[in-house]
């Protein structure tokens, strides 16, 4: 139902653009009616990958050109009709897309998009050598309609407007489920989105053969409108760059974006070409290369985003005084309520029970440099554990080889018995890991709600448990009251309780904190300490690293001192804090320079 | 004055997509027809990297339009002027088909026109006229052109396939006349481009088997070529006694001759036979030395040859071109075959032409602009007969130098 809302605007667009359509008579003007269609799907189709997960793709041509070629040459040799042969070619893009994305998906950034680039050039030249420099779709007079060839060229528009109208259902669809959701947690941080479950290699290469299939049958689509299918026309670099271009410039991660750009570039395109073409040769590139620039520069996310920003502003700026008000007053009452509650919990240390984490022997070094030695500790369940050490002591290094996002040389990580080494960081977040960042790695685009499902999705099976077990997750750091902000404009303090939250909303059993406390003002540090003791007040397992000292002291059932890699010293704070080794080795000169 | 206003405003609302639109159905109607002429068309690539040769093409069309016009124009419809309508094809077969879109879509009056250089350009084109059946006109080569079953396309030059069967014996005879014995071995170089390949098929699969000829080197390349250096010396290592070599891009040619020159196999040390225009282009001679080229021959589906001298000296004059390329000569001739269909169809119908084209059987008249064979098309629209022509390399210009009765020079075959 929702669905069927949120496709209430493409079902309008539709009706207008059809009603449009048949106001033409032009047949020209019908063909640039079916082509702007046809490049809005293929930018829809380059969202679908790069939109989404922020992994530009120079490639798309390789996809479009499969399908163009899968359908003429069906057509030709087998005589398969294109109705038949574009759903297939669908099938061929997503196959091709599985076939790319396998080794493309090792690479990241510029490495991922130059790679991209290289399939349609090579299979430009591979359909070359196999002798299709021209193919044409062979003229049916006897049954055309059979064969998708129609008299009145409209027929072509409007059935481009109906595959056009299940793409952006299928893009709304993504979007609002865990798949898009992945997708837009993997572009904002992969690896905060890995850690927070997401299996972000199975993701993108479910976004690669979807955005190949649509592709792939838009390739199919426009060979029926095109009529003759070259390796250039539909391999070329332009083919690529024009998916991206539309995109680009509409706007990028919408659905809005493709379709906006569609409707302004390829008709500008055209009459340019058409007014001056002929008059001023060449003149309508440097007019139409000037234009995207210009555009670029003033909306480097596109149209879309630019425009929504604006009314966005506008809107707000009406109604700025009171929700901030009502925000700043519950945001006060959490935080009284939050020290409160603190005081009142006299905390019992946990030092003895059954243990959940178990690591033996741990090492790894970055080339000559030991980063971890020989490091091995326990973790008591429902125990809150401190590792403490100077910066460079190795704590982080450590944390990334607890939950997978490094691999340790040697050495063994048990949590409940189950030896976790070299698994990936979404499989220990399944088995009960969650983690947090030093740096703070939101999702800023997103809601704080939005932020924590993103988490949830890892435990639960259906949306609503997802949304149910984010809000009660939010609910255990106390952000009830900014659930619909986003992310991007929260405190510090706010943004650090966020990601706990959503390391909570996959219920892990135990939570590794990176430095929580980093950043914080004095005040806040109080409130942050109160809901980690309240976590595991609950009965959440905690390993926190920390390099200010005199917080954790207050925080940790045990302390684990690490320096130049090796542990140094296990034990209560009280006596980890009045060892004179500790003193003497590390602590004093921080100690004392705190304090000075 | 008052049109280009209304141009220039509307261009400037068109970055709105349904202001373009609105102004193409308001635009087709402002283009209102003089009762007294006749539109013809020309779509050829005039923007991008063919825009060269189309300017080419444009200067024939224009020269026939002035001609035609100066002898009193279409006698049976009473003296009616031609116009020339122009449409950029734009540098891709998808340009080149939204062109043609436009042609038929805004150009309503259109009677039949003549297109569009490169054989892709001219098929995607064609898709077009056929399905809006005006009939075009074109000197593209692609035996694909006139093999789909179409009944609006005329080729007026013989196809890749019929070019490579007929200049074959020609070429070795001469060879065998000039050197007194027959070239026993043969190489070949060429570029992937589809009238290259058509041209080298049949030569591959059938003709060099039957003059008894071995094929020593075949080497296939992607234009551009970055560096020659390994053809040349596969061809020096196996010495044939003759190269074919079919390159579309000019740079390809003159990094092929240099080279060869380098290895010392250059002005005929090794005799260069080409297929196509591009090694004959003039632009050729703004970056290469004369002397490399002399010589080297190409057989070309049509060129300036014995009885165009006029013409040739009016191109030069007028628009400062050298000599008269196929590109000029034959949509010169386009034009005057349009004009022949219009006197005999004796009414401006585009579908009253394609019938006069289909039927017209005449010898002499616009086919002295061609080589070979007559004014008549075939079923499929190929002109029946139709030849190709020679050209040569001599005193840096290529001059037609066979068949012998179009010949401007005599042939040489280059000797070591």
């Amino acid at each position: 139902m929702a669905l069927l809302r949120s496709l209430a605007p493409a079902l309008a667009f539709a009706a207008v653009y059809f009603a449009a359509s048949l106001a033409v008579t032009n047949s020209y003007y019908q063909l640039m009616m079916t082509l702007v269609l046809v490049w809005a799907v293929m930018g829809l189709s380059w969202n679908m990958i790069s939109g989404y997960t922020g992994l530009v793709s120079f490639g798309h041509a390789a996809f479009f050109g499969l399908g163009a070629y899968f359908t003429v040459l069906a057509h030709v040799f087998f005589g398969i009709s294109p109705w038949i042969a574009i759903p297939l070619a669908g099938v061929v893009g997503a196959a091709a897309g599985l076939v790319v994305g396998i080794p493309t998906f090792r690479l990241r950034g510029h490495y991922f998009a130059l790679s991209m680039l290289a399939y349609p050039l090579a299979l430009l030249y591979v359909f070359e050598w196999l002798g299709f420099q021209e193919v044409s779709v062979p003229m049916e007079r006897t049954s055309p309609v059979a064969y998708m060839q129609f008299q009145d060229h409209r027929v072509h528009t409007w059935l481009a407007l109906a595959i056009l109208v299940g793409v952006i259902a299928v893009t709304r669809m993504v979007e609002r489920s865990r798949f898009g959701m992945a997708l837009i947690a993997i572009k904002q941080n992969e690896a905060a989105a890995e850690a927070a479950g997401i299996d972000t290699l199975a993701w993108k290469l479910r976004a690669m053969m979807l955005s190949a299939a649509i592709a792939g049958a838009i390739g199919g689509f426009y060979a029926v409108v095109l009529l003759v299918v070259t390796p250039v026309a539909v391999f070329g670099m332009l083919a690529s760059a024009q998916a991206l271009t539309v995109a680009m410039f509409g706007g990028v991660g919408t659905v809005w974006g493709p379709v906006i750009g569609a409707l302004i570039l390829i008709p500008t395109s055209e009459t340019l070409h058409a007014e001056l073409g002929a008059r001023l040769p060449g003149i309508q590139g440097v007019i139409y290369g000037l234009a995207i620039v210009a555009v670029v520069l003033l909306a480097p996310e596109g149209v879309y985003w630019k425009v929504r920003d604006k009314l966005r502003q506008r809107r707000s700026r009406g109604e700025a005084v009171r929700p901030a008000d009502a925000q700043a007053a519950t945001a006060a009452a959490a935080d009284a309520a939050a020290p409160a509650a603190v005081a009142e919990l006299p905390r019992r240390r946990v030092t003895h029970g059954r243990t959940l984490l178990d690591v033996r022997n741990l090492s790894k070094s970055f080339g000559g440099l030991k980063a971890v030695q020989n490091v091995s500790f326990s973790v008591i369940e429902g125990q809150i554990l401190g590792i403490i050490g100077p910066n460079g002591a190795g704590k982080t290094t450590l944390f990334n080889l607890l939950n997978g996002f490094l691999k340790p040389d040697a050495g063994e990580v048990l949590l409940d018995g189950t030896d976790m080494v070299g698994r990936k960081p979404h499989d220990l977040c399944a088995a009960g890991m969650g983690r947090t960042f030093q740096v703070m790695r939101p999702f800023a685009r997103m809601t704080v709600a939005e932020n924590v499902i993103v988490g949830a999705y890892v435990k639960a099976k259906t949306e609503d448990e997802a949304r149910a077990l984010a809000a009660q997750a939010i609910a255990r750091v106390g952000l009830e009251a900014h659930v619909d902000r986003v992310a991007g404009g929260l405190t510090t303090k706010e943004l650090r309780l966020m990601e706990l939250a959503r390391a909570l909303a996959g219920q892990p059993r135990l939570l590794l904190l990176d430095e929580t406390l980093a950043g914080l003002g004095r005040g806040e540090v109080g409130d942050v300490i109160a809901v980690v003791r309240r976590l595991a007040a609950e009965g959440t397992t905690i390993v926190i690293i920390e390099h200010t000292m005199h917080a954790m002291v207050r925080l940790v059932d045990s302390f684990v001192v690490l320096d130049h890699g090796k542990v140094l010293l296990d034990g209560a704070p009280e006596e980890v804090t009045r060892d004179p080794l500790v003193i003497e080795a590390y602590l004093g000169s921080k100690w004392s320079n705190a304090h000075a | 004055m008052e049109a280009l206003k209304i141009n220039r405003r509307d261009l400037l609302k068109s970055t709105a997509a349904t202001a373009a639109l609105a102004y193409g159905m308001a635009g087709a109607s402002a283009f209102a027809q003089t009762p007294a002429e006749v539109e013809v068309g020309l779509i050829v690539p005039l923007s991008g990297i063919y825009a060269r040769p189309g300017q080419v093409m444009r200067m024939g069309a224009e020269m026939a339009i002035e001609d035609i016009n100066a002898a009193g124009g279409i006698g049976s419809l009473g003296g009616a002027k031609l116009k020339l309508v122009i449409v950029d094809a734009g540098d891709s077969t998808e340009k080149s088909k939204n062109a043609a879109q436009r042609m038929v879509a805004e150009h309503t009056n259109l009677v039949a026109a003549s297109g569009a250089y490169l054989s892709s350009f001219t098929l995607a084109v064609t898709e077009v006229t056929e399905r809006a059946g005006l009939p075009v006109l074109t000197l593209s080569y692609s035996d694909l052109i006139t093999s789909r079953g179409f009944k609006y396309v005329f080729q007026t030059s013989a196809t890749a396939a019929s070019q490579a069967e007929q200049s074959l014996p020609v070429v070795i005879d001469l060879a065998t006349r000039a050197t007194g014995s027959k070239p026993k071995s043969v190489a070949i170089v060429t570029d992937n481009t589809a009238a290259s390949v058509a041209s080298v098929k049949p030569m591959r699969e059938r003709l060099l088997k039957e003059l008894g000829i071995e094929l020593v080197v075949d080497e296939t390349f992607t234009p551009p070529l970055a560096d020659a250096t390994p053809l040349v010396q596969r061809i020096r290592s196996a010495r044939p006694d003759l190269v074919f070599f079919l390159p579309t891009v000019i740079s390809d040619a003159k990094l092929m001759l240099e080279k060869l020159n380098e290895f010392g196999l250059g002005q005929g040390r090794i005799p260069l036979i080409s297929f196509g225009i591009a090694i004959a282009e003039p632009d050729l001679l703004k970056t290469m030395n004369p002397a490399l080229v002399e010589g080297v021959m190409t057989c070309v589906g049509n060129w300036g040859f014995k009885g165009h001298e006029a013409l040739i000296k009016r191109i030069k004059d007028k628009y400062n071109e050298p000599w008269m390329t196929q590109n000029a000569i034959s949509t010169y001739g386009d034009m005057w075959i349009i004009k022949e269909a219009l006197e005999s169809a004796k009414k401006a119908d585009k579908e009253a032409v394609a019938q006069a084209l289909r039927t017209v059987d005449m010898d002499g008249g616009p086919a002295r602009y061609f080589p070979g064979g007559k004014l008549k098309f075939d079923e499929n629209g190929r002109r029946v007969g139709a030849g190709l022509t020679i050209v040569q390399w001599r005193n840096g210009i290529p001059s037609t130098v066979a068949p012998a009765n179009i010949a401007m020079a005599e042939p040489y075959w280059p000797k070591k």
